[in-house]
């Protein structure tokens, strides 16, 4: 639901030297590990091979499919937020992707959600409320402050739907979804909710101006 | 780049705007700001490199090639050029060369971290792993950081994955992999969660299970805390490998317990009891069951448990889960698969199906979840299932036309599931024409009720009662492919149009529509309904057969030609962007990704529609540019086409077409591997086909064969003999796989209208397009059944596209693919006639030289070329009638057009034309 904005640079960021460990930084607490309270069918993680079975879930208004390298890109990343759920006769009923990002020492390391989908004949089971569940468990265990996630104002079922999850519009950004079709650009909810790291839930605080794509980071 | 951040190197300050230029696709701007830059600082050689970066970008390759070996040969050091000469490599596709441009520079720069790190990428990028292996160790050496420890490791385990022989896998490159790990843990240096990964992995393959199991649940899988639940799973794979049935059984108990709706381990639950069975298996008397507790070993037992977990469902508050349900009709269709007398201990199949019902009927998903438990019915059950579930869905009172409606969407939901489920046991095929017709009219009576439910949603919404009117237009197709009513595909069309009026996202409806457009042979509205489902990307994989099996055999050829493009660059790109996310693994450790996207991008790779296009659209190149003479052999050229290499990975064809696309209710769905398996060998036959031809065409011109351009000099003395004996065996090929093909044609194979489309091939062949294409190949053996040949295929073309019959209106699709066969067909015999002309004419000159010395009037000219002329003139002939036929149709049809426009008005029209009499 939120889309990614891709960042365009000539020149390859590789070579693991600078750090002395992995290059995925989490600053990982051991939060509690025994509340995996999985509600739905099979959840488990997606592979490459999910790609060539997700039309049912794809083949919607909302639901964006992205090339190759952006799949690539979070399971070699972040192999653990990409989740999906299979039916008991092998159909794909939906997925969450997502990443964890953001200074530890600026109170800002979160979890993201970067797409959720469900296919229509498996909606109004509670599925995208599992999947979102199972994000924040495992942003949980990273130590992230919040989890957030960007949806288009305009769609209301979703805005609904993370509110009644306990999320709040943090801020507005201008303009974040580029015109498509001959669609004006459109405007973005940032929502957030608090993770327990956040004891004072500092990070959902709103903001009182809405910001532009170029200032978010 | 990194080394982009020091403001205090001026040369960085003098490259910036170059870069920014790159940046922005301004690369004429890049190539001159770089020539200014090198006229003052002749060394600059990062400036060179960034200039030959917007060369390549402006499609001057060897000219950027030639310059970044300039600089390539100097071996540099410094950050900013080899960074530059690293991507423009990969934009050429050498990636090759920048491993020579790392081993160039470690020997220069011995203990840099950072290019021994860029040495090792670059060998991951080309799969050289020996070498990473010796690169990784190279690296720890110098910093003895564990991540370049284990990239060493890994590119062991890599090693064992690509090679040949599995023997030396699992003697040297695992156990050494082993071994190096071993050393890490002894000396308790495993720091991370991706290292135990990397341990349990190398365990996994050498099937060392049980070491695998200690160290999964040691301290060291104590690290494994990032993917959820990821050590259960892991202890119940390899419980199940050690066919261990009473811990198999126990945590899949527990794990039950706390999510009794987490599918995935009811089948490891159900599983490991009938192990336990089959080894009659008793607890032992005093001592705990198993190390993870308790054993579950009866069927009694078993199914105790179930009821229990839907007990807790029963009983709560909020939302029931559907596991535990689900599980009691699939345990009872276990117990039934391995004939167990307590089949029925659980209870009665029906009852359970009707209380799953009751409890899950409002869900959209309750079909799914039924459909594949319909088998534990008997068959004189199915309309008692169906009254008994009707009985649940409320109603409101009966309309006039007999029809009642449900008040709410939750009714609607159980009503249309009674529908889904009713066509899913094939209580609908079984009525006669009429009681389709009543259940259609009721279909779209509930369709257009149920719309009011849904006045308020948005565009990106779908109308709760969408699926009747798409159960509806099914009906409507059975009924089509029964009684051949055309009438009813028209009927089926104006439903689905009016359905996506309601609903304008509605995925289904417009794969429908456009696969019935198709099927009547009408592309134009495909190409609006295809672009509006947007598929992108791995999407022309897995649905862009549908718009290219339809296009050139409808005569759109450059849609067919757009279509295959849009397909042929993702699989381009394909190698290039997999190579960049193996690196990104290594880097970030996700090591059983590693194999997974190496795997991914061989599938890709050896895609069946993959070579299906780019043969498609080399083959549509030719068709649509190529004329007689000379421009055959130029577009040969220019495609690069060769008739020797065989582009088709035969052997390792993946079938990567999402046939499960369509929603379908019919039943006997497990009839779709048989579809797809049959359709599989269709596809491969005509493929077959399709490549032998492109190579034949190819090796009608001197420039189709790569050995002749090679080795020029052979050429001159057995270049011919080479050709000819090539173009033999090809022929042969070819006949061998028409016979081939013409037994697969034979089966008839049906495909049910929402299966696997059938391919060209049988029409292909009935039409005799095959043959004549393979006779005109053979031209030089049988120029007389060439001319019959042709003549018939333009005769079954023949007739009218759209024709009246008893006042009803027939299209004719089939005609339209048969005169697409024709100017196939035409094309290469013309091609192999000028190619026989080629060989004819100097034949042909020396004779009436000889004639004009010798004055011999009665030598009369040979067979050949008199064979040869009567074969033009008549080609000729038939061009000349082709062309008559369809400026005959295109009159026909443009005289439609001017009917419907002069419908409105068209008495005045009439009357200004008599007084204008």
């Amino acid at each position: 639901m939120a889309m990614e904005r891709l960042q365009r640079s000539l020149v390859p960021a590789e070579g693991a030297t600078g750090g002395s460990g992995w290059c995925s930084s989490s600053s990982s607490s051991s939060v509690d590990s025994n509340g995996s309270r999985r509600k739905m069918t099979s959840l488990r993680p997606f592979t490459c091979d999910d790609l060539f079975k997700f039309n049912n879930i794809n083949l919607d208004p909302l639901t964006e499919t992205y090339g190759i390298p952006f799949y690539l890109q979070y399971l070699a990343h972040w192999p653990e937020y990409f989740i999906v759920a299979e039916a008991p006769g092998g159909e794909l009923m939906g997925y969450i992707m997502g990443k964890a990002e953001g200074s530890v020492a600026r109170e800002e390391w979160h979890g993201h959600v970067t797409a959720l989908s469900v296919a229509p004949e498996f909606r109004r089971l509670g599925l995208a409320a599992k999947l979102m569940e199972m994000l924040e468990e495992i942003s949980e265990r990273k130590g992230g402050f919040f989890v957030d996630l960007f949806v288009r104002v305009s769609n209301q079922v979703a805005v609904n739907m993370y509110k009644r999850l306990g999320y709040s519009v943090y801020r507005t950004v201008i303009e974040y979804y580029s015109a498509s079709n001959g669609e004006p650009d459109e405007d973005a909810y940032d929502m957030r909710k608090a993770l327990s790291r956040d004891t004072e839930k500092k990070s959902i605080i709103p903001l009182p101006h809405p910001v532009r794509p170029e200032d978010i980071e | 780049m990194a080394a982009r951040g020091h403001v205090q190197d001026p040369n960085d300050r003098r490259l910036r705007p170059i870069y920014d230029y790159l940046d922005n696709g301004n690369n004429k701007m890049a190539i001159q700001q770089a020539d200014k830059l090198l006229k003052k600082h002749k060394d600059l050689h990062c400036a060179k490199v960034l200039k030959a970066i917007g060369l390549q970008r402006t499609g001057k390759q060897d000219e950027a090639f030639s310059l970044a070996q300039e600089v390539t040969t100097l071996e540099p050091t410094d950050d900013n050029s080899l960074q530059a000469l690293t991507i423009l490599y990969r934009e050429m596709h050498r990636p090759e060369l920048v491993t020579k441009l790392y081993e160039a520079a470690v020997k220069k720069v011995p203990l840099s971290e950072e290019y021994h790190s860029h040495l090792f990428m670059a060998y991951a990028r080309v799969g050289e792993y020996k070498k990473m292996q010796q690169a990784g160790m190279a690296l720890y050496k110098i910093v003895p950081k564990n991540p370049y420890y284990f990239w060493s490791v890994m590119s062991l385990v890599m090693q064992a994955i690509s090679a040949k022989d599995e023997k030396l896998a699992q003697t040297m490159f695992l156990p050494l992999a082993e071994r190096m790990v071993e050393k890490m843990v002894k000396e308790e240096k495993i720091e991370a969660e991706a290292e135990v990964q990397l341990y349990f992995m190398i365990l996994e393959r050498l099937g060392k299970c049980e070491e695998a199991l200690h160290v999964i649940r040691g301290p060291l899988g104590e690290k494994l805390t990032s993917e959820l639940q990821s050590r259960e799973r892991k202890c119940m794979m390899l419980y199940t490998r050690l066919e261990r049935w009473p811990e198999c059984n126990a945590l899949a108990q527990k794990l039950l317990l706390k999510n009794p709706d987490d599918w995935q381990f009811y089948p490891s639950y159900f599983d490991s009891l009938f192990h336990l069975m089959d080894q009659s298996w008793s607890p032992p008397d005093d001592a705990e069951h198993c190390s993870e507790g308790s054993v579950h070993h009866t069927v009694a037992e078993v199914v105790r448990f179930v009821e229990e977990r839907i007990k807790v469902e029963d009983e709560k508050d909020s939302r029931s889960l559907r596991g535990p349900y689900l599980a009691r009709l699939e345990l009872m269709h276990r117990l039934r698969e391995r004939g167990y007398p307590e089949e029925n201990l659980p209870g009665e199949p029906l009852d359970l199906m009707v209380q799953f019902f009751r409890k899950f009927g409002d869900k959209p998903c309750c079909i799914t979840d039924l459909k594949i438990y319909l088998h534990l019915l008997t068959p004189d059950q199915h309309v008692q299932f169906i009254n008994r579930l009707s009985e649940m869905v409320p109603l409101g009172e009966q309309g006039e036309d007999g029809f009642a409606f449900p008040e709410d969407t939750k009714s609607l939901q159980r009503h249309l599931c009674v529908c889904q489920l009713s066509r899913a046991l094939g209580l609908h095929h079984s009525l006669d024409v009429g009681g389709k017709l009543r259940l259609i009219a009721e279909l779209k009576a509930h369709y257009h009720h149920g719309l009011k439910f849904g006045s308020s949603a948005l565009k990106t919404e779908l109308q709760f009662s969408d699926m009747y009117c798409l159960m509806a237009a099914h009906v409507y197709i059975d009924l089509w492919t029964e009684t051949g009513d055309e009438d009813m595909v028209w009927q089926c069309l104006g439903l689905l149009e009016e359905g996506l009026s309601h609903s304008s996202s509605n995925a289904q409806f417009k794969l429908l529509l456009l696969l019935l457009y198709c099927r009547l042979g009408s592309f134009e509205p495909v190409v609006d309904l295809y672009s509006s489902l947007d598929a992108k990307h791995i999407q022309h994989d897995t649905i862009g057969f549908l718009l290219t099996r339809y296009a050139e055999s409808l005569g759109q050829f450059s849609a067919a030609s757009q279509s295959c493009n849009f397909s042929l660059r993702f699989f381009h790109s394909n190698q290039k962007d997999t190579s960049e996310y193996i690196i990104q693994a290594y880097k970030y450790g996700a090591f059983e990704k590693i194999p997974e996207f190496i795997a991914l991008r061989n599938r890709l790779n050896q895609s069946l529609h993959f070579a299906q296009v780019r043969t498609e659209r080399m083959l549509l190149d030719l068709f649509l540019e190529a004329d007689v003479v000379l421009s055959l052999e130029e577009s040969v050229k220019a495609m690069s086409l060769s008739s020797e290499e065989d582009d088709v990975p035969w052997d390792t064809l993946r079938d990567n077409r999402d046939l499960t696309v369509f929603t379908n209710w019919d039943p006997k769905q497990r009839y779709g591997i048989y579809h797809r398996t049959r359709s599989l060998e269709e596809e491969k036959a005509w493929l077959r086909i399709r490549s032998l031809t492109l190579r034949l065409l190819a090796s009608l011109t001197p420039s189709g064969h790569a050995s002749s351009q090679q080795n020029s000099e052979m050429s001159n003395e057995n270049g011919v003999g080479d050709r000819s004996s090539l173009h033999r065996s090809l022929l042969s090929q070819l006949n061998q796989t028409l016979h081939a093909a013409a037994q697969i044609a034979e089966k008839h194979v049906q495909y049910p209208l929402l299966g696997p489309p059938s391919t060209r091939l049988a029409s292909a062949l009935s039409v005799g397009s095959c043959h004549c294409q393979a006779a005109a190949l053979h031209l030089s053996v049988h120029l007389q059944e060439l001319e019959s040949a042709g003549l018939e295929i333009l005769n079954k073309s023949k007739g009218d596209l759209l024709e009246m019959k008893e006042s009803k209106l027939k299209t004719q699709p089939s005609l339209l693919e048969n005169l697409v066969f024709f100017l196939e067909t035409v094309s290469i015999v013309l091609w192999s006639a000028s190619y026989c002309a080629k060989i004819l004419r100097p034949l042909k000159t020396s004779l009436q030289k000889k004639k004009k010395k010798k004055k011999d009037v009665n030598t009369a000219m040979p067979l050949v070329v008199c064979g040869f002329q009567e074969l033009t003139g008549n080609l000729q002939d038939l061009l000349t009638q082709t062309v008559e036929h369809i400026r005959g149709q295109e009159s026909g049809i443009t005289a439609l057009k001017l009917a419907s426009l002069t419908l409105e008005g068209c008495s005045r029209v009439g009357a200004k034309n008599i007084s204008a009499q």
